[in-house]
C-alpha cells in the first residue's frame, strides 16, 4: 500500500493505527508511551488507541465514537444559511451567563458562544481551546497554558491571560457563580504574560482539563468578556452572552428563542459554517414533533428527545435520527435510614451486610428490577441498562464486565429469596412504599411499580413532587424511594465524586445529622478510592480504581441504578451534522451545514 | 359616576393588595426553596445563602413583605431570582403583548362565531340549526383545550404545511407573520369560549324573546331581523356581557395550557413557571398585574352596562 493511498484512505490510516496499537510490552504500565504523548493539546488518536488497547477495551468500534460514529456517512454542504432549531423540554433559556447555567440544555448553547481553555471531543477527551497547549509540573499540582494569539471577543475586545484571571476571580466568589465550588482545589491562577497563565492546584486533580476548564459542562472557567459585563450588566450578559466562541448572541427573547450569528472573526477561518441558527425552545414533545415535520425546525437539541417520538422519526424518509450512548444515569435510591432498606453501615463487605435484613431487601430490589423490561416500556427500548454511575459514553473508564458481573444483575429467583430471607416471603407483611418523583417521571416510575409489584409482590406508589420539593426530600432524606439521576457526566468524578463520596454534594446535604450520620451511602473504602483517583495523573491506574468503585458501590447497592440515557440526535436530512461534532450530550454547530 | 367610579377603584386597589398579601404569604408557605432547586446542580450552599442575601430572602418574611410593598408602590417589581435575574417588569412587559394578541384574537374569534351561532339557536329554537349549534357547542365544551391544539398543529403545520406550528412574531413584524403564527392557537383557545358564549346568548335570547315588549313589537309588524337586532339582542347582551369581561380577563392569565403547546411565553406561563420555579418576585408581580386585569376587566364591564341598556345608572 503506497503511502499517498494511505494519506487518501482515512479507512487505511485506522487499520493500521488500529495495529500499532497493540505494539507494546503488556508488562509496561504505560503502554509504550510517554509522559510527552500525555502533555500537550490533546491526546493523540495513536494516544487514545494504545490507551484502550492496553485497557482491553479496544475491542467494539462504538469505544470510540468520534472514529467510528455507527450510521449515516456525514456528507459536508455548502457553507452559509440559516439553521432553525427547536430546544426540546424547556419553555425558556432562562439564561447563557456560563456562572449561572445550572442545566445541559443550557450549555448546549452557549458552548456555541462561549470558549473555554478546553474543550471535550467526540471521545470525551479535552482537546485545547483558547489553550494553544499545556505543561503539567510539579507532580500535577501546576499547570502552564499557552493561550492562542489573535482571539477576539464578538465585542472587538482581544483575549488575553487577563481574561482568564478575570473569569477565575468572578467564579470562585460565590456571589457571582454558583460553580464556586468546582474551583475549590484552584489555589492560584497567575499572569507569566499576557498570553500565558499558571494555575496552582492543592492536590493534582485527574479530571481538571475535563471538568474545571472545560467550556461547556465546567462553565467556571468558561471565558466572559469582562468589557461586556461591565457595560451591560449581569442580567443583560445572562441573556445575550458575550464570548469568543463561533457564533455571537444577536437576539435572545425570554421564552421565544434565541439566534445567533457567525463570529467573523473566530480564531478558525474555516468555523462556522452556518451564517445564522436560530433557537425556539419548545416544552412540548408533540408540538416538537410537528414543528419537526412540517419543517419550522430543521435539528432538535436541548432535553433528550422524548424516547416515544424516535420511532416515529425513525420511520420519516426525511429526517435523520443519530443514536450513541450518552452521558449520565438515573437511578432509583433507597434511604438507608427507613425500614425496610435500613443499613447504617455500608463500610462492612458485602458478605457481612448480606447478613443484614436491610441490605437484603435492597439488594432483593436491585436484583428483581427487570431493566430490560423498564427500558422497553418506560424507555421504547433507547437506554442502556445502568449498574454504576459510569456511563459507556465515558468509553475508557466504563466497565464492559459490569452488568455481567454485578450483584444488582437481574436474577429474579434470587431477588425473591432475598426479600423471603429478609422476612418477606413473596412480598408477604412488605409495607406499602412511596416512591417520589417528579409528574414527567410519573409514567416510567409506574413501570417501576408494575415491574416489582409483578416480580417481588410488593406494592410501590409514585408520589409525584415537583422538582423544588423533590429535591427537599432528597436532601434532607425524607423518602422511602427516590427517582433522580445525574445528567452531563463526561469525566467519571461526574459520577463518583458528586454522588458516591460520604461528602458527595447531593448525597443527603440538608439532613439532620445526628440522626443520619451520612445520606444516601457511605463507605471509607470508596471515599479512599475516589480521593485517590482524583489527585491520579496515570489515567489507567485511574480507570482502574474507577472500576472498583464502580463494582463496590453497585454491589453494595448504593442505589438501585437504573439505566444510561442515549443521546439521540434528530434533524432533518438537509442537515449535515459531522461526527467530529457529534459530542454525547452537546449539539455543536460550529461544523455543521445545510445542503 | 365619578363617585361611583372613585368607590369602584378603591375597591378595585383593596382588592388587589389583598390578593397580593394572600400570595405573598401563601407561597413562602408552599415547600420547596427555590435556591436549592436553582444549585442543585453547582451543590454549593455557600452560593445558595449569597443569593438568599442577595435577594433579601435572608430576612424575616413580614419585613421581606414590608420591603415588597414599599418597593411595588414605587412601581419597583423586583428581579427574578430565576435563571439571569432579569427585571420582573421586563418579563411582563415582554409577555403582555403576546398574551394581549392571543386574548384579543381568541376572544374575537369566540365572538364572532357564538353571536350568530347563539342568535340563529334562540331565534329558531328546536329547529335543525338550534340542534346543530347545541351538539357543536357541547363538542367545543368537551374538547380539551390542549387537545385541540395539538389536532391543529398536526393538521395545519406538520400535514398541511399551511401555518406554522410554533412560536410568536410580534404584530411589528407584519400582520400575515403575526397573524399565521396566532391563528391556530386563538382557534384552541376560542372554541371553548365561543361554546359557552354561544349557549349563553341562546337562553338569554330566548328569554327575552318571551317578554311582553317582545310581543308588542312583534305586533306592530317588525321584520324579524329589527326584531332580533334592535330589541332583543341589546337586552339579551347583559348577562352574556358579564360572562364576555370574566372570559376576557381569564383568557388572560388561563391560557398556559395552549401557551405552552405553542411555546408562546405569555402572562399565564410565566406565572406557571414562576411557580414552579419558585420565583417569588415574578409570581408576585405576576399575581398583581393579573388582579388588575380582573378587576379593572369588571369594572369595564359594570360601565358597559350602561351603555347597553340606559336604565342602569350609577350616580345615585
Amino acid at each position: 500500500m503506497s503511502s499517498k493511498k494511505n494519506v487518501d484512505d482515512p479507512h487505511a490510516i485506522l487499520q493500521k493505527e488500529l495495529g500499532d496499537a497493540y505494539d507494546f510490552d503488556p508488562a509496561d504500565p504505560m503502554a509504550g508511551l510517554t509522559t510527552a504523548d500525555m502533555s500537550g493539546n490533546k491526546l493523540t488518536r495513536r494516544t487514545v488507541l494504545r490507551l484502550m488497547a492496553a485497557s482491553g477495551t479496544l475491542t467494539a468500534a462504538s469505544l470510540l465514537p468520534g472514529i467510528f460514529t455507527p450510521g449515516e456517512a456525514y456528507a459536508s454542504g455548502p457553507s452559509g444559511g440559516t439553521l432553525r432549531c427547536g430546544w426540546a423540554g424547556t419553555p425558556e433559556l432562562p439564561t447563557l451567563d456560563p456562572a449561572q447555567i445550572n442545566m445541559v440544555l443550557l450549555f448546549q448553547v452557549s458552548s456555541n458562544v462561549l470558549s473555554g481553555l478546553t474543550h471535550i471531543d467526540a471521545d470525551l477527551v479535552s482537546r485545547g481551546d483558547l489553550a494553544e497547549s499545556w505543561e503539567v509540573f510539579s507532580g500535577g499540582t501546576e499547570y502552564v497554558f499557552k493561550l492562542r494569539q489573535g482571539v477576539t471577543f464578538h465585542n472587538g475586545d482581544s483575549f488575553t491571560a487577563d481574561d482568564v484571571l478575570y473569569t477565575y476571580n468572578r467564579s470562585k466568589n460565590p456571589d457571582n457563580s454558583i460553580h464556586s465550588r468546582v474551583l475549590n482545589n484552584v489555589q492560584s491562577v497567575e499572569k507569566v504574560d499576557s498570553h500565558t497563565v499558571r494555575f496552582k492546584l492543592g492536590k493534582p486533580q485527574a479530571s481538571f482539563l475535563t471538568k474545571t476548564l472545560e467550556r461547556a459542562s465546567g462553565r467556571a472557567m468558561t471565558i466572559v468578556s469582562q468589557g461586556a459585563i461591565e457595560s451591560m450588566g449581569t442580567a443583560q450578559y445572562g441573556l445575550t452572552p458575550v464570548g469568543t466562541g463561533p457564533f455571537k448572541v444577536t437576539e435572545h427573547t425570554l421564552g421565544q428563542g434565541v439566534v445567533l450569528e457567525k463570529f467573523e472573526n473566530y480564531y478558525d477561518p474555516e468555523r462556522p459554517k452556518l451564517d445564522k441558527v436560530t433557537i425556539t425552545p419548545i416544552n412540548e414533545a408533540e408540538p416538537l414533533a410537528a414543528a419537526l415535520e412540517a419543517g419550522d425546525i430543521q435539528l432538535i437539541g436541548g432535553n433528550p428527545v422524548a424516547p416515544e417520538l424516535v420511532d416515529r422519526f425513525v420511520e420519516n424518509p426525511d429526517i435523520v435520527v443519530n443514536e450513541i450512548a450518552g452521558p449520565g444515569f438515573q437511578s432509583v435510591w433507597l434511604n438507608p435510614w427507613r425500614d425496610p432498606f435500613k443499613v447504617p453501615d455500608f463500610s462492612k463487605p458485602v458478605s457481612e451486610l448480606m447478613k443484614e435484613n436491610g441490605f437484603k431487601v435492597r439488594l432483593a430490589i436491585a436484583k428483581g428490577l427487570d431493566r430490560d423490561r423498564y427500558i422497553k416500556q418506560a424507555q421504547f427500548g433507547r437506554a442502556i441498562p445502568a449498574y454504576g454511575t459510569i456511563n459507556p459514553a465515558m468509553g475508557f473508564y466504563f466497565d464492559k464486565t459490569l452488568p455481567e458481573t454485578s450483584g444488582q444483575r437481574y436474577d429474579l429467583e434470587e431477588a425473591r429469596q432475598l426479600l423471603a430471607d429478609a422476612g418477606y416471603p413473596d412480598g408477604k407483611g412488605f409495607p406499602e412504599l412511596h416512591l417520589i418523583c417528579t409528574a414527567t417521571a410519573k409514567r416510567e416510575v409506574t413501570v417501576i411499580a408494575n415491574i416489582l409489584k409483578k416480580n417481588l409482590n410488593i406494592t410501590v406508589k409514585p408520589a409525584v413532587k415537583d422538582w423544588p420539593v423533590l429535591l427537599e426530600h432528597f436532601q434532607k432524606m425524607d423518602f422511602d424511594m427516590l427517582r433522580v439521576g445525574s445528567g452531563g457526566d463526561y469525566d467519571p468524578d461526574d459520577g463518583v465524586v458528586d454522588w458516591m463520596q460520604t461528602s458527595s454534594k447531593f448525597n443527603g446535604r440538608n439532613r439532620d445529622k445526628e440522626k443520619m450520620p451520612f445520606g444516601f451511602f457511605s463507605d471509607p473504602e470508596v471515599d479512599a478510592l475516589i480521593a485517590e483517583q482524583s489527585a491520579m495523573a496515570d489515567i489507567e491506574k485511574r480507570r482502574d480504581i474507577i472500576h472498583k468503585v464502580d463494582r463496590l458501590t453497585s454491589d453494595k447497592v448504593a442505589s438501585v441504578f437504573l439505566y444510561h440515557p442515549k443521546d439521540i440526535l434528530v434533524h432533518h436530512k438537509s442537515v449535515n451534522f459531522p461526527a467530529v461534532s457529534r459530542i454525547p450530550g452537546l449539539v455543536d454547530l460550529d461544523r455543521t451545514t445545510i445542503s | 359616576m365619578l363617585r361611583y367610579l372613585s368607590r369602584r377603584l378603591l375597591g378595585a386597589i383593596f382588592v388587589m393588595w389583598v390578593v397580593a398579601m394572600l400570595v405573598f404569604f401563601m407561597m413562602r408557605i408552599v415547600p420547596g426553596d427555590p435556591f436549592e432547586a436553582m444549585l442543585f446542580d453547582s451543590g454549593d450552599p455557600a452560593a445558595a445563602e449569597e443569593l438568599r442575601k442577595k435577594f433579601g430572602l435572608d430576612q424575616p418574611a413580614h419585613i421581606q413583605y414590608l420591603i415588597w410593598q414599599w418597593n411595588t408602590l414605587h412601581g419597583e417589581f423586583g428581579f427574578s431570582i430565576y435563571g439571569s435575574h432579569q427585571p420582573v417588569s421586563r418579563l411582563i412587559a415582554e409577555a403582555l403583548p403576546r398574551t394581549l394578541s392571543l386574548a384579543g384574537l381568541s376572544f374575537f374569534l369566540a365572538v364572532l362565531i357564538a353571536v350568530p351561532a347563539g342568535i340563529i339557536a334562540a331565534t329558531r329554537r328546536n329547529t335543525g340549526a338550534d340542534y346543530t349549534v347545541t351538539v357543536f357547542a357541547f363538542i367545543g365544551l368537551s374538547m380539551p383545550e390542549f387537545w385541540v391544539a395539538i389536532l391543529l398543529i398536526i393538521f395545519f403545520a406538520a400535514h398541511l404545511h399551511w401555518l406554522p406550528a410554533i412560536g410568536y412574531v410580534p404584530l411589528s413584524e407584519g400582520f400575515w407573520p403575526w397573524f399565521s403564527h396566532l391563528i391556530l392557537p386563538a382557534v384552541a383557545v376560542g372554541t371553548g369560549f365561543s361554546a359557552i358564549m354561544a349557549r349563553m346568548i341562546r337562553s338569554s335570547m330566548i328569554e327575552v324573546l318571551k317578554t311582553d315588549y317582545m310581543r308588542l313589537a312583534r305586533s306592530k309588524g317588525l321584520s324579524q331581523q329589527a326584531l332580533t337586532m334592535y330589541h332583543a339582542l341589546p337586552n339579551a347582551l347583559i348577562p352574556v356581557v358579564t360572562v364576555m369581561g370574566i372570559s376576557f380577563a381569564l383568557l388572560m392569565a388561563g391560557a398556559v395550557v395552549v401557551e405552552n403547546v405553542f411555546a408562546i411565553k405569555g402572562l399565564g406561563r410565566l406565572l406557571i413557571q414562576g411557580i414552579l420555579n419558585r420565583d417569588y418576585p415574578l409570581v408576585q408581580g405576576t399575581i398583581l398585574v393579573v388582579s388588575a386585569i380582573f378587576v379593572f376587566s369588571n369594572l369595564l364591564v359594570d360601565l358597559l352596562y350602561t351603555i347597553i341598556d340606559p336604565r342602569i345608572r350609577y350616580d345615585k
